[in-house]
């Protein structure tokens, strides 16, 4: 962890506070607080560069739209639009939030909101400039960042596959379009109808408990 | 019939013998049954031969040749013997395989009826005609026929179907689940087992159980052992006709995978303690039983994980021996079967981790062809395997000499092992909810508890005691037998209504998307990521960690060096990629109307100003050129429509000679591509292209066409059928090149090397292979490379690439010279493109005529081909002219404010009919426009065949180079768009504009 012990800044009853906002429970928040302080060495904000401290970041193919989620205030649910240079801890634990585990008894409607709610975070992570669609150049970054593991695919493969793909979403969604009516790109719908496949609200969930323990799930 | 129940009969006696003379020793010494003479056909054939041994009893398998080498003596005095018996010497084989063909035909039977399949699950059905074999057999001869044999079941039985479920284990799923696999797999196997045998011998105790079930504690623990695995051969049987959702079945197939070792254990302890008598084991026994059940599962795991490694890094060399790969799968999966058993690890853990561990690797290392091989074959034996043993479980039961009834013991048997699997997995799924991210809730309890399915295993382990030791061993074969079939007949009949009716999600055996791919693939990074931020080495951390281990160690040890470069994206594209070209076979291009989307934009680089925005225009145009070419109407001229159909005739059915054997010799470690199987490519190829020809001309001229059509479908039939033995025919249309331009031996010389990995790396005939793509990249624009790329031997596509190249209406871009070349040279396709390139040249079986080297003006290499030498016949034009017609037509109030090159082309055009109004551009038309020459662009590989240089191609078809070059272009760089749905339209007016953008 390496989370070191700090000096709380922020009161106990500002953690309940959030815990009611943001649903996580006071323990995770002390333990993700604990976190937001190592990552930027106790100030009272967090900004880009500081997400260059986990070493295992490094490796990941599009850690840069996951870090630019971080900053995204599409995510911080005010509705706003727009990104900001540096997040305090109730942004922090606002995009966090998105990964929490649902509660174990919820009913359908529920489940269906955070399902949507979820796929609204991974909707806004591609889309990168907010107009509501992922356009194929969008998409193909995407596709590009997560191919460029392997060095030695040429850019035109990853072209390839993101203009397949679009064409294939085109395809599933869109039974039928007027004349003259223009594809524009994946709208949040049509991702929606994509990803129904996945059950994202059962994936998308990350325990933030035990930050030292693996989960019994954890495989190899 | 009474013929057929004997013939049966002598089968079953038959195998019996056999079955003891392949396994010889091991068998206890009662097995060893007489087999009643049966008046069998064959009888009496022995008996012409063989007076001596007319009553020919296959006493034992020892005898049998003795019998007949007496026999033989007898006659073989004689004199010579034309004909001669001998089925002491063909026995055994024989008899197997007749009983396996026996099987197959019950199955075929048995899958007549669709709406019995549905009800009754085939692993029933199986037990069921065992059953009456059985039961036919002992009526017969009132002696017991055969047994599952315990060491045929654990020897070649088992290991096909574990290896099968093991190789094709879907290995992400198993390791999410892993947790909880392991924990049913140990824990609930233990609480089972345990529970099971002391409630047993309590009820023992208590006089509920007759006390002719002679036993005391350790005999009924070693029951419970056996009787409480679940048995992965049930599992399987029954939950892959239940289609339930795939984390249940993973956890269920999986626990009845991994509970091998906790039974072998628990096996082997009890037996030990059996041996020496509960009196006698010490408290360092029962640690001994700890300490060997961690040996048996790590070790049998560690094994597993060898072979596997083993056998991938075996498959990084087979390059060279394709025709082996397979062998080297099943033996070394095999292989890690046998020595996990020689060493009395757990043989079933081993084969699991070899087969997940190794599936990877072996997949991505050898050739198409090689994997179809494995999965066919692997599926093959299994379900041989599990026909024979669902079989044999049937016959065994009604060997009445072997089992002893109690109803005591059976009953309290059959509640025990019900209520203590609910009670396990209900215990311990309350416990590992505690930890799973997401619960299992109470309808998945109650199939998990409800599919603790027992089988084969069970009643091997049973039959394998030695009744010396244990007394009861009779009554507790009985109960196996009864809770097997219990298993097998009611639960395996129930489960699927209860499914239903606990409205069990159940699992969709799609394949995902490509879409799904992608986002998969980002969501796992971004889990992973999300994971690092919030410092928790979580779940996903590990995995991302191992997948960098993978990647930077293991698969570079384990994987061929072009293999590994790809990337598994890639792979998943290229799949999805061959089966949508499958299906646009299949349905005869009926795909492509569904998809009437384009993304036009696509065909610009992202430097392109619209390429930002990147549209993607789905068409529909009511008002002028349809795109739904059903609703369009043509009315070609007779002359147009007469040279199309002489062009289709010609070039359907004509072979070129150009062809030839390249690899003529026989050889046994190269797979060859025979003569016949090029053929059937070409055949294959000519029989798409046909189909989405005339799925086009349907299309554009459909009131037309349709009799013309027919006749060239027929006569296409009838050619078909001659091919094969009709060597010298060859197609002519799409492979155009000249033929006699290039020598023979520059095939062989080109096509060698590259050629054997090319043509195994083809898994289907159009797919791609996998080709040099740097050599193509530099390879100058000229005709004689062009000619080698086409010529390539293995080509049963004509290499596109070069045919684009060469062309400039394909290859280049617009009008600007500049952008030809540059085109040409820079976007030859990459790996994948060429791929593309390469099922779509299939698809419309391209035509490219040599031409000029240097890269030409489209529009003056159009004037050069008119004026040049028409030799070849006819040409594209038919379509071409005919959507032109159509275009000009529909769209009348089109503006005859056409470039330079449509309006010389027009003039020229003896078939005026268009009145140039075909290439309108501007405004409001632009859409018609680019769907025309997106219309062109398909019609154009397809039908310009021959004749890209005959004048009729610049007469009728008079904007091709400006526009087709676009498209082609377009398309060369989104091969994907064209196949994908043919009728995607780039901006019809761009291509001056975006030329030089697109460098």
């Amino acid at each position: 962890m390496g989370a070191s012990k700090s000096l709380q800044t922020t009161s106990e009853h500002d953690f309940e506070d959030l815990a009611e906002r943001t649903g996580f429970s006071l323990e995770q928040i002390k333990n993700l607080h604990k976190r937001f302080q190592w990552l930027n060495n106790h100030q009272e904000t967090l900004r880009r560069e500081d997400f260059e401290k986990v070493s295992h970041l490094s490796f990941n193919p599009i850690r840069g739209q996951i870090i630019q989620a971080f900053f995204d205030k599409r995510n911080f649910g005010k509705g706003e639009v727009g990104e900001v240079d540096e997040i305090g801890f109730e942004q922090f634990l606002t995009v966090m939030s998105h990964f929490k585990a649902p509660n174990k008894k919820i009913t359908e409607e529920e489940t269906e909101a955070i399902r949507t709610h979820k796929l609204r975070f991974l909707f806004n992570m591609h889309d990168t400039d907010n107009d509501g669609t992922i356009t194929l150049d969008e998409y193909r970054h995407l596709v590009e960042k997560l191919l460029s593991t392997c060095e030695t695919l040429e850019e035109d493969t990853a072209k390839a596959i993101a203009d397949a793909a679009m064409l294939e979403v085109a395809k599933i969604t869109v039974v039928h379009m007027e004349p003259h009516e223009v594809y524009e790109g994946i709208t949040f719908e049509q991702f929606q109808q994509i990803l129904k496949g996945i059950e994202i609200e059962r994936k998308m969930n990350i325990r933030f408990l035990q930050m030292d323990t693996t989960p019994m799930r954890c495989g190899k | 019939m009474m013929h057929l129940t004997f013939l049966l009969l002598a089968t079953v006696a038959g195998e019996a013998v056999a079955d003891l003379y392949v396994t010889e020793a091991s068998l206890p010494p009662e097995l060893a049954l007489s087999v009643p003479p049966v008046p069998t056909p064959s009888a009496h054939h022995q008996s012409e031969y063989e007076p001596s041994g007319s009553v020919r009893s296959g006493r034992s398998a020892e005898d049998s040749p003795a019998t007949t080498e007496h026999g033989e003596s007898h006659h073989g005095g004689g004199g010579y013997k034309i004909v001669q018996w001998e089925w002491s010497y063909v026995q055994t084989p024989y008899i197997i395989a007749i009983w396996l063909l026996m099987a197959s035909f019950a199955k075929i039977l048995f899958h007549f009826s669709q709406r019995f399949t549905t009800v009754v699950p085939e692993s029933c059905m199986l037990i069921l005609i065992g059953l009456a074999l059985g039961g036919v057999a002992l009526i017969t001869s009132k002696v017991p026929l055969y047994q599952l044999d315990p060491s045929l079941f654990f020897l070649f039985l088992l290991p096909t179907i574990v290896g099968d479920a093991g190789y094709f284990m879907p290995a992400r799923l198993f390791f999410d689940n892993l947790g909880a696999i392991v924990m049913y797999a140990v824990v609930g196997t233990l609480w089972n087992a345990f529970c099971t045998g002391l409630c047993l011998y309590g009820m023992k105790m208590m006089g509920v159980i007759d006390q002719k079930v002679e036993g005391g504690l350790m005999e009924f623990l070693l029951f419970g052992a056996l009787i409480s695995a679940v048995d992965p051969v049930a599992v399987l049987a029954v939950f892959e006709e239940v289609h339930i959702n795939e984390t249940l079945f993973i956890i269920v197939f999986g626990e009845s995978l991994l509970n091998d070792a906790v039974t072998v254990v628990l096996y082997k302890v009890y037996i030990s303690f059996v041996e020496v008598g509960p009196g006698n084991v010490q408290t360092g026994d029962y640690f001994k039983g700890v300490a060997s059940f961690l040996i048996v599962s790590i070790g049998g795991t560690l094994v597993g994980l060898i072979f596997a490694v083993i056998l991938a890094f075996t498959t990084r060399f087979t390059k060279k021996v394709r025709i082996i790969e397979p062998l080297f799968v099943f033996l070394l999966v095999y292989l890690a079967y046998l020595t996990a058993e020689l060493f009395s690890l757990s043989a079933i853990l081993s084969l699991t981790f070899c087969g997940i561990g190794c599936n990877k690797y072996v997949e991505a290392n050898i050739s198409q062809k090689s994997r179809t091989t494995v999965k066919y074959t692997m599926k093959t034996l299994a379900s041989i395997a599990e026909t024979i043993i669902f079989i044999f479980l049937g016959i065994s039961a009604m060997d009445k000499s072997k089992w002893a009834w109690d109803t005591g013991l059976v009953s309290c048997t059959l509640i025990f092992i019900f209520v203590f699997r609910a009670m396990g997995v209900v215990g311990q799924t309350w416990f590992l909810n505690w930890f799973r991210l997401v619960p299992l809730d109470k309808i998945d309890q109650v199939v998990m508890s409800y599919g603790g399915l027992r089988g084969a295993v069970a009643f091997a382990l049973v039959v394998l005691l030695d009744k010396k030791q244990v007394k009861a061993k009779d009554y507790f074969v009985a109960t196996t037998i009864v809770v097997v079939f219990f298993t097998f007949i009611f639960q395996g009949l129930t489960i699927k209504p209860l499914v239903r009716w606990l409205k069990v999600p159940r699992g969709s055996k799609r394949k995902p998307t490509i879409n799904e791919e992608i986002h998969e693939r980002a969501f796992d990074h971004i889990m992973a990521a999300v994971e690092d931020i919030a410092g928790l080495n979580g779940y996903h951390h590990w995995r991302d960690k191992w997948e960098q281990f993978d990647k930077n160690y293991l698969s570079k040890l384990l994987m061929r060096k072009s293999v590994y470069r790809k990337s598994e994206l890639w792979e998943a594209y290229q799949k999805i990629n061959i089966r949508d070209a499958i299906s646009v076979i299949d349905q005869g291009g009926n795909v492509l109307t569904s998809a009437r989307l384009s993304l036009p934009s696509m065909a610009s680089r992202t430097s392109f100003p619209e390429a930002t925005t990147v549209t993607n225009y789905l068409r529909e145009n009511g008002s002028g050129v349809c795109l739904d070419l059903q609703v369009m109407e043509t009315v070609p001229s007779v002359k147009v429509e007469e040279e199309t159909e002489t062009h289709h005739v010609l070039a359907g059915n004509l072979y070129k000679p150009r062809r030839r054997y390249h690899q003529s010799h026989y050889s046994r470690h190269f797979m060859v591509m025979g003569e016949q199987e090029r053929q059937d490519r070409e055949v294959f190829q000519r029989n798409m292209r046909n189909r989405l020809e005339s799925f086009k001309s349907t299309r554009y001229k459909r009131h037309k066409k349709d009799r013309s059509q027919k006749k060239r479908r027929g006569s296409d039939v009838k050619d078909r059928d001659l091919e094969p033995n009709d060597k010298p025919r060859r197609n002519v249309s799409w492979q155009d090149k000249d033929p006699v331009a290039v020598p023979i031996e520059q095939e062989d010389t080109k096509g060698e090397q590259p050629e054997v990995e090319k043509e195994e790396d083809m898994g289907i005939t159009f797919v791609a292979r996998k080709a040099p793509d740097t050599p193509l990249k530099e390879r100058p624009k000229s005709v004689p490379s062009g000619l080698e790329g086409c010529q390539s031997p293995t080509a049963a596509p004509p290499s596109p690439t070069c045919a684009e190249r060469n062309l400039p209406w394909k290859g280049g871009m617009g009008t600007l010279p500049v952008c030809v070349s540059m085109e040409a040279t820079k976007i030859i396709p990459i790996d994948l493109q060429q791929a593309w390139n390469q099922s779509i040249s299939s698809l419309e079986s391209l035509a490219s005529p040599p031409v000029p080297a240097e890269p030409q003006h489209p529009r003056v290499s159009a004037l050069s081909r008119l004026g040049g030498p028409p030799v070849r016949p006819l040409s594209a034009v038919i379509p071409s002219t005919a959507i032109l017609g159509a275009a000009g037509e529909s769209s009348s109030t089109s503006s005859p404010a056409a470039p330079p090159s449509t309006t010389t082309s027009s003039t020229t055009s003896t078939a005026a009919r268009t009145d140039s109004g075909e290439f309108r551009f501007p405004g409001a038309e632009e859409e018609d426009e680019s769907a025309l020459s997106q219309q062109q662009q398909e019609m154009q590989p397809l039908m310009s065949s021959l004749s890209s240089s005959s004048s009729s191609a610049a007469r009728a078809a008079p904007p091709p180079p400006p526009l087709l070059g676009q498209a082609a272009a377009a398309r060369r760089r989104n091969p994907c768009v064209y196949l994908r749905n043919l009728v995607t339209t780039p901006p019809g007016n761009e291509p001056y504009s975006r030329g030089p953008t697109q460098l």
